[in-house]
């Protein structure tokens, strides 16, 4: 029997209700409802009758009488226009019936079988129409991939479901149009691999299982395998080493000091007082495009794991989120079928990154967004995670013969099957329907409780070796763990949350929040133990062997028996084609600047730069996530007087009470490698380094490292071509500054394919990290200007005539032909001086310029001091290029506040630098466009422009 | 010998090792400790002076904020917890901590097993992390804002810190002058009579929705660069319990 206990706040207290009332209001403009209320539906499926029970436990446990009321098996609400109750489908990932389940065994009520929990949405107002409230619960409050509208009482809440069975594939004799018939929508593999697979089973005289087949496909996915990364590549005719190579040899050239890179989950760098800090950058792009809450919550859980994977084990100390999205505001004929409004994207992927990293008590307290209708069909979710670890702990040990598998954490469902094909696969107006399964629900509280007991194991010296369960579950996990061994596997020990797995399911199932640990045998029970005493479930699920085989039974039977060598070294290696051909550009651009002495045209143009999507204000979605839990922030993403002033990068202090820091800064800028890719390649490398050295970060070798996220439309001979160029780039740039990559991912798969024939390329992204140690974080500068009467020194290069890809020129509607250039045999030289006159304690402020220009850069460190400035735009450079350069974005620019009376030559010496005006008490920015002319503006006005578009998405 | 502080831990606590730091700092001789372990009786309450429970997000605040942790240390910790308050030892419970507290009866009126005030849903209707300002009460009996200056500033980081009581136990509060901290001028989340922490009678338990421990050094606050701020304004909280229970 089940009892439906409904539980409501007192209308004052139903935030939830307002909260998305407000959203109807904004992101629908629906205006006829009155209130929204919001109900939590709990059902207790007991065995037998339990009435009594039930009641009992709803007044202990679910109901708090001092501001809710509640009903037993009976409507709450009943006055309103309509109800509609939205819940999980059956087997998605609920933590909060997790929760439940424990308070019901520690109260022994050990007649409840199982829990459910929903929630049920009261909609008031006459006005509104039965279509209007469709749509809202279409839009907002139901993503068919995981959740659904209840029609009618569940006569169940168990999911079960016949043993699964293992299923033969007969390949052998399989057309080529058959055998891609079997690759599409589930496999995702190549003809050629394909056929690959087919003959090796033809020459072991068998077909293979399903479980085989799966895991070969998972393993040989680009998601884990890297295949275009690590093709040999034929350019414009000439053969080039593949591009993992060339990324791989730069790197080696500049690898002096650090401790692991490329070969774990994440690359390690040095520390202080022999600790190891690791960082890893991944994209979440897929699974966020369907279910952007749970997609960017799972993001995050998998790049926490990685860090929990490396090494024997790190602790997470930070979480970064760098979004690439469609216009918030897009019209919604323009969302593609098959593709979620962007704006509803955005709000969802915010919520899925604070959820996660707030309830993991992990700071996300480094990001960007950014917005463009290139993704409209397909964001770019990339998130970041980092973490510290003692240097005795960097390297995994080897996993000898007799030592057990043990997972830990979740148990395995249906959920994220296929996740690591379905991200190596276009997407398509089916997407969303054929790869449900991949869509995953993430359960913060469970990984914090497996990475503490994972951390426990660790300083007990317990651990040969780690692994996260990411793409491909348990197969890559264990396949890989095991790669020079070979490994026995009993599938049928690994703890589900239903029956009704097939055993392949069981293999490739990516549940979140499993991790794989390799024991010698006898630490085996002193791990159990560990994770029993912080609730952490613990299987022996296999055991290491000679044999070189990866051997999986299920029930007694052998499922899968692979050699490890086909499986790791039997994909065919690809030879792939690049052309490089400049990309067809508009010539003709037609810019109108505002006349010397129009100081109306001016300020109208200033306030437009200011509120432009992609440099507005990011603070209302900075304010919903945790960026100070763990005690260690020391310069917070947004800082100055009024708290709204936006610093360049982040510092932690790691260990309490220690002066050592470690910085961690981004560069991305997806426009300009729509112009250029060499170029925006460069621009992405030199902003994430000047975000980097702007608040105190050291870029010299041994103490910084670069990570690196490609996301690429598709490996096309013309986007290779692009990617052939921004991969030389990054290798110029690593050997101009000297500093190493470290970690990388790519995701080559971000083209739509509409049925009538669309086909939407996402912008070619490169996102680039760098992170890296200081000694003492009180040598750290933030971008706040201190006093009035200082000067404002321009340190840079400033060009003021490539603009393609800028803010200025999307303002006029054009898109520009040449970005802005960087200078590499300069930029080193400037960023050193500037971390000496950091460290020195010789600035006061100091900001980088990025979008928007130098106007941007100088209104962020007004914002911050509340103090004004009077700057001589003609200082910046002369006749009308006076004028534009004031919105020039070229990187590894710097404007730098300085104490007046300071002898600047000393200072600056020969780099290239200009006095550019001074701060003042007076709360405006004036901008001298010549002796007698030029504009004012107060900051009151420009930080509303600024301030204004965020807060409508996210009031 | 300095006071032991049990750190209490569970699934999901997540400010446990900052806090542990903060006692640290200020004297104290904290302990990490899971609730597992005072369920199981292989650690006791009774050896400890000082009760923390830190902030974070105990089984992930699950039907309501605090309340799963609440229900567990009501049902298999109470005589414990009884004996730990009327030996005048000292709790203080901080964001997720306060929320359980709340939720144990233990504030404001030393009830054990009777909720009489609730935290609930912030107005924003979400997650807000931010610097915000208080005043000291300086009428109150609370042992750990005892001789603090007389406006503060911490960080907030929750979702569910609105303060409500009814407007009878409102009065009592005052009257009792349990309000420890108040937000002023900016209330940022609705609570009633912009309430940020109250104690119990005795002032000895003690209950706060921002941070005490993100400011137990100068260089957490975000502006230390322009404005340096010494004794940061966390830590004497922490001075003040050790204080206290160096009498125990």
């Amino acid at each position: 029997m089940i009892y439906t206990i409904r539980v409501a706040s007192i209308p004052a207290h139903d935030s939830a209700g307002r909260a998305l009332h407000r959203t109807i209001e904004n992101a629908l403009g629906i205006l006829m409802l009155t209130a929204v209320r919001v109900v939590t539906v709990y059902r207790l499926e007991m065995e037998g009758l339990g009435s009594e029970q039930a009641e009992q436990f709803a007044l202990r446990v679910l109901v708090e009488s001092i501001d809710q009321t509640w009903s037993l098996n009976a409507p709450l609400l009943m006055e309103g226009q309509r109800t509609v109750e939205v819940a999980y489908k059956p087997g998605v990932m609920n933590p909060a019936a997790a929760s439940l389940m424990k308070v019901a065994s520690d109260f022994r009520l050990t007649n409840l079988k199982a829990v459910d929990v929903s929630t049920e949405y009261t909609f008031y107002g006459q006005q509104v129409s039965r279509a209007q409230i469709d749509e809202i619960v279409a839009r907002l409050l139901v993503n068919p991939t995981v959740s659904q509208v209840v029609k009618n009482e569940p006569t169940t809440l168990l999911i079960e479901g016949v043993r699964g069975s293992v299923t033969t594939i007969p390949l052998g004799g399989m057309s080529d149009e058959a055998l891609m018939a079997l690759s599409r929508d589930k496999l995702f593999l190549s003809l050629e691999e394909m056929q690959a697979v087919q003959s090796a089973f033809t020459d072991l005289n068998r077909d293979p299982t399903d479980v085989e087949l799966e895991t070969l496909a998972q393993t040989w996915s680009e998601h884990c395998s890297h295949k275009t990364f690590n093709a040999e590549l034929i350019v414009d005719g000439c053969p080039k080493p593949s591009l993992m190579e060339r990324l791989k040899g730069a790197s080696r050239r500049h690898a002096s000091g650090v401790l692991s890179m490329f070969h774990d989950n994440a690359g390690v760098i040095p520390f202080y007082d022999g600790q190891a800090i690791c960082g890893k950058v991944e994209t979440h792009n897929s699974p966020s495009a369907t279910a952007p809450y749970g997609g960017a919550a799972t993001g995050s859980g998998g790049v926490f794991r990685d860090i929990m994977g490396t090494g024997l084990g790190a602790r997470v100390v930070l979480s970064t989120d760098m979004f690439c999205l469609g216009p918030w505001d897009l019209k919604s004929e323009l969302v593609p079928p098959g593709c979620l409004h962007p704006g509803h994207i955005l709000r969802e992927v915010v919520r899925g990154v604070g959820d996660y990293g707030n309830r993991m008590g992990v700071p996300t307290a480094n990001g960007s967004f950014h917005f463009h209708e290139g993704f409209r069909a397909k964001p770019s979710v990339i998130v970041g995670a980092y973490g510290i670890m003692p240097e005795t702990c960097v390297e995994k040990g080897e996993p000898r013969v007799g030592d057990k598998i043990i997972v830990l954490g979740g148990k395995t469902g249906r959920d994220g099957i296929h996740g690591a094909t379905f991200s190596s696969a276009a997407m398509t107006d089916r997407t969303a329907s054929v790869n449900a399964n991949a869509v995953q629900i993430g359960h913060a509280i469970e990984e914090k409780r497996t990475m503490e007991a994972l951390l426990a194991c660790r300083d007990a010296g317990l651990i040969r070796a780690v692994t996260d369960c990411g793409a491909g579950g348990f197969s890559s996990a264990i396949g890989e763990m095991g790669a020079k061994t070979g490994v026995r596997v009993w599938l049928d020990r690994a703890p589900l949350k239903y029956s009704g797995l097939h055993p392949w399911e069981i293999w490739v199932s990516e549940s979140q929040e499993r991790m794989v640990l390799a024991v010698a045998p006898e630490h085996v029970t002193a791990v159990l133990e560990i994770c029993v005493s912080l609730n952490v479930e613990a299987t022996v699920l296999g055991v290491f062997t000679d044999l070189h085989r990866l051997v999986v039974l299920y029930d007694g039977v052998v499922v899968c028996d692979l050699e490890m060598e086909f499986l790791h070294h039997g994909m065919p290696k690809r030879t792939l084609t690049a052309k490089w051909q400049p990309f067809s550009l508009a010539q003709s651009i037609v810019i109108n600047v505002p006349r010397d002495n129009d100081n109306d045209s001016w300020c109208a143009l200033y306030k437009r730069v200011m509120a432009h999507p992609n440099v507005c204000s990011r603070e209302p979605i900075v304010r919903r996530y945790d960026h100070g839990v763990q005690g260690t922030n020391v310069l917070p993403p947004y800082g100055g007087c009024k708290g709204d002033a936006p610093n360049d990068a982040v510092v932690l202090r790691l260990l309490p009470g220690k002066p050592y820091g470690m910085v961690v800064s981004h560069g991305i800028n997806p426009v300009l490698n729509q112009i250029d890719p060499y170029a925006g390649t460069l621009w992405a490398i030199t902003e994430a380094l000047a975000n980097f050295v702007a608040v105190g970060g050291n870029p010299v070798k041994g103490e910084a490292a670069f990570i690196d996220n490609f996301i690429w439309p598709a490996p096309t001979e013309h986007w290779l071509g692009a990617l052939d160029r921004a991969v030389d780039a990054c290798v110029a740039a690593a050997d101009a500054f000297g500093l190493p990559f470290v970690s990388g991912k790519d995701s080559l798969s971000s083209t739509y394919r509409g049925k009538d024939g669309t086909v939407i390329d996402i912008p070619p992204v490169l996102c680039i990290s760098v992170f890296g140690r200081i000694p003492d974080v009180a040598k750290t500068m933030s971008t706040d200007f201190k006093y009035p009467s200082s000067k404002i020194i321009l340190l840079g290069k400033l060009d003021g005539y490539d603009f393609g890809g800028s803010v200025f020129y999307d303002l006029h509607g054009q898109l520009g032909t040449s970005v802005p250039q960087v200078d590499l045999k300069l930029l080193p030289r400037i960023f050193r001086r500037l971390h000496e006159l950091i460290v020195a304690g010789e600035i006061l402020a100091c900001h980088d310029v990025s979008e928007g220009g130098v106007a941007v850069t100088l209104a962020e460190m007004c914002f911050g001091g509340n103090i004004g400035a009077d700057i001589d735009l003609t200082r910046l450079g002369h006749g009308p290029i006076a004028r534009t350069v004031f919105f020039s974005e070229n990187p590894g620019c710097f404007l730098v506040e300085v104490p007046p009376g300071v002898d600047l030559e000393k200072l600056l010496g020969d780099l290239p630098w200009f006095m550019i005006g001074q701060t003042m008490v007076e709360q405006v920015i004036i901008g001298r466009t010549g002796p007698y002319s030029g504009f004012k503006i107060t900051l009151e006005d420009l930080r509303a422009a600024w301030k204004n578009p965020m807060r409508e998405v996210f009031p | 010998m300095n006071p032991r502080v049990c750190i209490l831990q569970t699934d999901g606590t997540n400010c446990d090792r900052e806090t542990a730091y903060a006692f640290m700092r200020a004297g104290g001789n904290p302990r990490l400790v899971h609730i597992n372990q005072l369920r199981a009786r292989s650690v006791r309450l009774a050896d400890f002076q000082i009760l923390a429970i830190p902030g974070g997000f105990s089984y992930g605040d699950d039907v309501a904020s605090g309340k799963i942790l609440a229900l567990e240390l009501t049902t298999f910790l109470s005589d414990e917890l009884r004996a730990f308050v009327e030996a005048g030892k000292l709790v203080i419970g901080i964001c997720n901590g306060f929320q359980v507290l709340v939720r144990t009866g233990l504030l404001p009126f030393r009830e054990l097993g009777k909720m009489s005030a609730t935290l609930t849903h912030n107005v924003s209707g979400r997650f807000q992390c931010e610097w915000v300002r208080m005043v000291v009460e300086q009428g109150s009996p609370c042992v750990f804002t005892r001789g603090m200056e007389s406006e503060i500033s911490l960080q907030i980081a929750h979702g569910e810190g609105r303060f409500f009581a009814s407007p009878e136990t409102l009065v009592q509060i005052e009257e009792r002058k349990l309000v420890a901290l108040r937000y002023a001028p900016h209330n940022p989340n609705g609570s009633e009579n912009a309430i940020a922490g109250v104690c119990d009678p005795s002032g000895r338990i003690f209950g706060l929705m921002p941070h005490p421990e993100r400011f137990v050094d100068p260089l957490q606050h975000p502006n230390w660069r322009s404005r340096w701020m010494e004794p940061p304004h966390g830590l004497k909280i922490f001075q003040n319990a050790v204080a206290a229970a160096r009498n125990l």
